[in-house]
């Protein structure tokens, strides 16, 4: 946390893009990662987050593995693509945990099990901002 | 008698066929419990989700309800399997509770042919502003959880309005005219009469008007009659949209609900909903029909200065009369201007000439009359009545976590009711940027940081208030931040008035923090040190989504999380969540000995787990079934100083393998939880021999008492013990009542509990009901869970490790002892407290009896 304050000296915040079909998970994380300090954009159409990443980068992106039209997958593979420097945080159901840690090893910065609690991805997302701004922060 | 009862048992050759061996019986008594414990780990697990601190979606919620499903069915054919298919019906009770699960999960509820057309306001199912509107919805909680006055009444819901429509023809006929004004082949105004004729003109289907009689008969009143829109009071407000009428004589009512109905599409309606994207089918009304309160003063209430002016201020309008005149605007009002913070010092009044106000007429309606002279620039509301609508005010605002505009009158009597509350749409000059919220709680010094675990997601602040017993609790003033060490259920009481909660001990799944839920209130519990660190009296800001307690009050994140869009309690997955959990998590099948304890008599889920292992102990005591199951297994008999008459299975590991014949002695037990029990009931002093002194009333009681009168015993009962390594199932009757343990302790500390049930007694039930009393109170300094019913005790705890189920064994093998024969001494209703001190002082006296002062945490 006390990097989190560190953080707020900064005159630039990191930007977040969170992308679930469920409006739920949109809803709650913005308000709790707006609070550590984070600008954050939530998207629950994934054709429109897959647009709004051909315009602009993210710092990290929080995305859901199952979504209808453009899946998880995809999605995160064009992002890497895009911008390498981007940090990837999956979030999926506890069944479809294990095949998504097979099949994501590279490039995910961490995978989380829904359900789960804000305190595990407030500790998540500042792990994966402290790795962005280096060690000097 | 056992021996004897086996002989008589062996000389009847075969056993019905029918009869299932006791191994085999044992085998699916294990698998009930097992399932029992998977099943309200479930239940526990959705009740900590409605806490906000976890992040779900709708899919944990359908498997989960289906996973609980598939765990009950599954207890139901075991205990069929017990009992030779005697509790059949249980498949249509599951029926009963989980089809309109399902339909709840599908979505949006249905209005199926179940739903009532008419309920009373204080019967209402909470959260189903579906079916009795937005307004309604809100009034119902109010009143049932805040327990707030709300003038009794009843809705007519919106089932009734679907049968309405489809009674007098209505539904295509309104969509036609309205699919027309979308087109733009007519304006709002003549869609609008001509919808509203129609509705006007068409006839109350013979159900409805005869529900709506019954409820109106109840009582003599005069009706104020109001809609409650779907979606009205939620994020629409439909203020002042639709119609309202007062002082409606019973005669009137149809009348009047038709008028309110059709309000639903007058010209200024039909705008707002198109505006707002949702037209015609979806547009569901619902009327409030409440008794009339012939108000003194009425008026509303601003929780917060909507001018942004003064931050820290809630503001009330008040006038004479009836409410029109304020909510209206039609004449100027007196303004109170009131600190938030307690004490709430009233900063400013302004009061107005009053000159005129609206009245009830004798006879139905009401009128617009001259103030006198005198009375008009008289204040309005005594300091007192201020103080109410303020803590009021206050504590509907922390239940729905937005700024609320709320409705409110005082009767001729003085007394206050609430009659409607709604989010006050603040405007942006009174929102702080949102931008800063980081760097602002910066600036604030942190009290305590990162430790705990969320009970309730949210963000409280005021005064620390200290509490460390019952007394302290007395002195909690309302919006208090409640500082505990335990999570002792005994300070439920004070829940409500909280602002936030800290607690030392405790989890998520505790009892506390089961109340904290209900009520809304941020809580952190497992705050090592707190009681140290918050001292009493010290102003401070709770947040417990970001597990951070900061020193003073940090004004802009109150503000910003009043601004928020939504709170997490009103979305629609948290909504859902305490839906499901009204009809799986409460208990209402507490005492068997009831006429409901059948399975017509279970509501929720946890009706049905309960009832099934009720019975399936029970079939497991039946004794002429069991005598005859035991054929040929090995029954141990327990000899000790202590007459206890106790009879051992061993189902493996539970004695040492060297014994032999059909003596058992204490030393030989090598069952963890028998051992732990068996140390405190064999302690010297806890099986006190020395005859009681009876007094003549109890002498007289229990020479007159038969042994059929005491319930849970069987006419020729024993004592058994059920025994594994590391589980215990004892069936002890002592006397007239009835203990039975159920015990399990292993390693893995989540497969832990003890169920403890106590029963019966030799005195009359007055006497009996202080024993349960007693056990309930020592029970619950240690953290059991206890429910009371007469003279039944229930005690539960769960999930702790392994030594301190050995410590609570302990005690309960000192409490079973100790209060053997307490129903004879517990005299007066003030021998309780006594014979707890005695019983406490029993443990201090031998050195090791821990701390009755919350190391536990009941399940």
């Amino acid at each position: 946390m006390d990097q989190t304050q560190e953080e707020n000296m900064s005159p630039d915040k990191l930007r977040i893009m969170v992308l679930d079909d469920e409006p739920i998970v949109c809803k709650r994380l913005k308000p709790a990662l707006e609070k550590l300090g984070y600008e954050v954009d939530t998207f629950t159409q994934s054709p429109e987050a897959m647009h709004q990443i051909q315009q602009t980068s993210y710092d990290i992106i929080i995305t859901d593995l199952k979504m209808k039209e453009i899946d998880g997958m995809q999605f995160l593979t064009e992002a890497k693509k895009r911008h390498p420097g981007t940090e990837v945080i999956v979030i999926t159901g506890f069944a479809t945990m294990e095949t998504a840690k097979q099949s994501f090893q590279k490039g995910v910065f961490d995978f989380i099990a829904k359900p789960f609690k804000l305190s595990e991805i407030q500790e998540v997302v500042n792990r994966a901002a402290a790795k962005i701004r280096g060690p000097a922060a | 008698m056992w021996q004897y009862l086996k002989d008589f048992w062996n000389k009847i050759k075969r056993p019905k066929p029918h009869l299932v061996a006791f191994p085999e019986i044992f085998e699916h008594f294990q698998e009930l419990l097992e399932d029992h414990q998977q099943v309200m780990e479930l239940i526990a697990d959705l009740g900590e989700k409605s806490g906000g601190e976890y992040i779900f979606d709708r899919k944990y919620l359908i498997d989960t309800t289906n996973e609980i499903q598939n765990l009950i069915l599954h207890m139901v054919k075991g205990v069929n399997l017990i009992s030779s298919n005697r509790y059949l019906e249980l498949y249509s009770t599951i029926d009963r509770i989980f089809i309109p699960l399902e339909a709840e999960l599908r979505g949006r509820l249905t209005l199926s042919r179940e739903l009532p057309y008419v309920v009373a306001l204080q019967e209402a199912t909470p959260d189903q502003p579906e079916l009795i509107g937005g307004k309604a919805n809100v009034l119902s909680i109010i009143t049932q959880d805040l327990s707030l006055p709300v003038p009794p009444g009843f809705v007519i819901t919106t089932r009734a309005w679907r049968s309405f429509l489809e009674h007098n023809n209505l539904e295509e006929r309104i969509h036609g005219w309205l699919e027309a004004w979308a087109a733009g082949e007519t304006d709002e105004s003549h869609t609008a009469r001509q919808i509203q004729y129609s509705i006007l003109a068409g006839v109350v289907p013979h159900e409805v008007a005869g529900e709506i009689r019954r409820q109106a008969e109840k009582t003599e009143a005069f009706w104020a009659v109001r809609s409650s829109a779907y979606g009205e009071d939620g994020e629409l407000t439909f203020a002042g949209l639709h119609e309202s009428f007062l002082n409606v004589p019973p005669k009137g009512l149809l009348k009047a609900f038709k008028n309110v109905l059709a309000s639903l599409y007058s010209p200024e309606s039909l705008v707002y909903r198109q505006k707002m994207g949702m037209m015609g089918e979806e547009a569901a009304m619902a009327v409030l029909v409440q008794e009339m309160v012939e108000s003194k003063v009425s008026g509303v209430v601003h929780t917060l200065e909507v001018s942004g002016s003064e931050p820290d201020c809630l503001v009330i309008y008040a006038s004479w009369g009836l409410g029109r005149t304020v909510v209206e605007g039609r004449s100027p009002v007196d303004r109170y201007v009131v600190e938030r913070d307690y004490p709430h010092h009233l900063r400013r009044r302004e009061i107005a000439q009053k000159e005129s106000m609206t009245r009830s007429v004798a006879g139905g309606g009401e009128e617009e009359v001259k103030v006198s002279p005198e009375e008009q620039g008289l204040s309005t509301l005594t300091e007192d009545t201020i103080l109410t609508l303020v803590r009021w005010a206050l504590s509907l605002e922390r239940y729905f976590k937005r700024p609320q505009e709320i409705e409110w009158a005082l009767d001729a009597g003085d007394r206050c009711w609430l009659l409607q509350s709604r989010g006050l749409q603040v405007p942006r000059a009174a929102a702080p940027p949102r931008q800063d919220i980081c760097e602002t709680c910066a600036l604030y010094p942190v009290l305590i940081r990162d430790t705990g675990t969320v009970a309730h997601a949210g963000v409280g602040s005021g005064v620390v208030c200290l509490v460390q017993s019952d007394e302290g609790m007395n002195r909690f003033p309302e919006g208090a931040v409640l500082v505990t060490k335990y999570t002792a259920p005994w300070l439920a009481r004070i829940v409500p008035k909280a602002a936030a909660i800290v607690a030392e001990r405790g989890s998520a799944a505790g009892h506390l923090a089961t109340i904290a839920r209900e009520f809304r209130v941020p809580t952190l519990v497992g705050v090592e040190g707190a009681t140290e660190i918050l001292e009493e009296g010290m102003k401070v800001t709770v947040d417990t989504k970001q597990r951070l307690i900061y020193a003073g009050r940090v004004k802009e994140l109150l503000q910003y999380e009043l601004v928020q869009a939504m709170a997490f309690e009103d979305a629609p997955e948290f909504r859902l969540l305490r839906r499901l959990l009204a009809r799986i998590a409460p208990l209402h099948l507490i005492d068997p000995q009831t006429p409901d304890f059948v399975p017509e008599g279970c509501i929720t889920a946890h009706d049905v787990i309960r009832f099934i292992h009720e019975k399936a102990v029970q079939e497991l005591m039946d004794l002429p079934r069991f005598v005859k199951r035991f054929k040929g297994v090995q029954i141990w008999t327990l000899v000790s100083d202590m007459p206890l008459g106790l009879k051992v299975l061993d189902l493996g590991g539970g004695i040492i393998p060297t014994a032999e014949g059909s003596k058992l002695y204490p030393e030989q037990l090598l069952s963890l939880p028998m051992k732990a029990l068996w140390s405190g009931l064999s302690e010297p002093g806890v099986w006190s021999t020395e005859p009681v002194p009876v007094d003549f009333k109890g002498m007289m009681s229990s020479l007159t008492k038969t042994r059929t009168e005491t319930p849970g015993t069987t006419a020729t009962g024993f004592n058994l013990a059920v025994l594994s390594e590391t589980y215990l199932n004892l069936h002890l009757r002592l006397g007239y009542h009835f203990n039975l343990v159920d015990a399990r302790m292993e390693s893995d500390s989540h497969r832990n509990h003890i169920y403890f049930r106590f029963v019966g007694g030799v005195t009359d039930l007055t006497r009996r009901s202080r024993r349960a009393q007693l056990l309930a109170k020592i029970l619950s300094q240690y953290h059991f869970k206890v429910d009371t019913k007469g003279d039944l005790v229930v005690a539960k705890v769960l999930h702790l490790p392994q030594e301190d189920m050995q410590e609570l064994l302990k005690i309960l093998g000192r409490l079973i002892g100790f209060t053997r024969q307490l129903d004879i001494q517990l005299r007066r209703d003030e021998d309780i407290p006594e014979f707890v001190d005695a019983f406490f002082q029993q443990m201090m006296e031998r050195l090791d009896g821990p701390d009755p002062g919350g190391k536990y945490e009941s399940g």
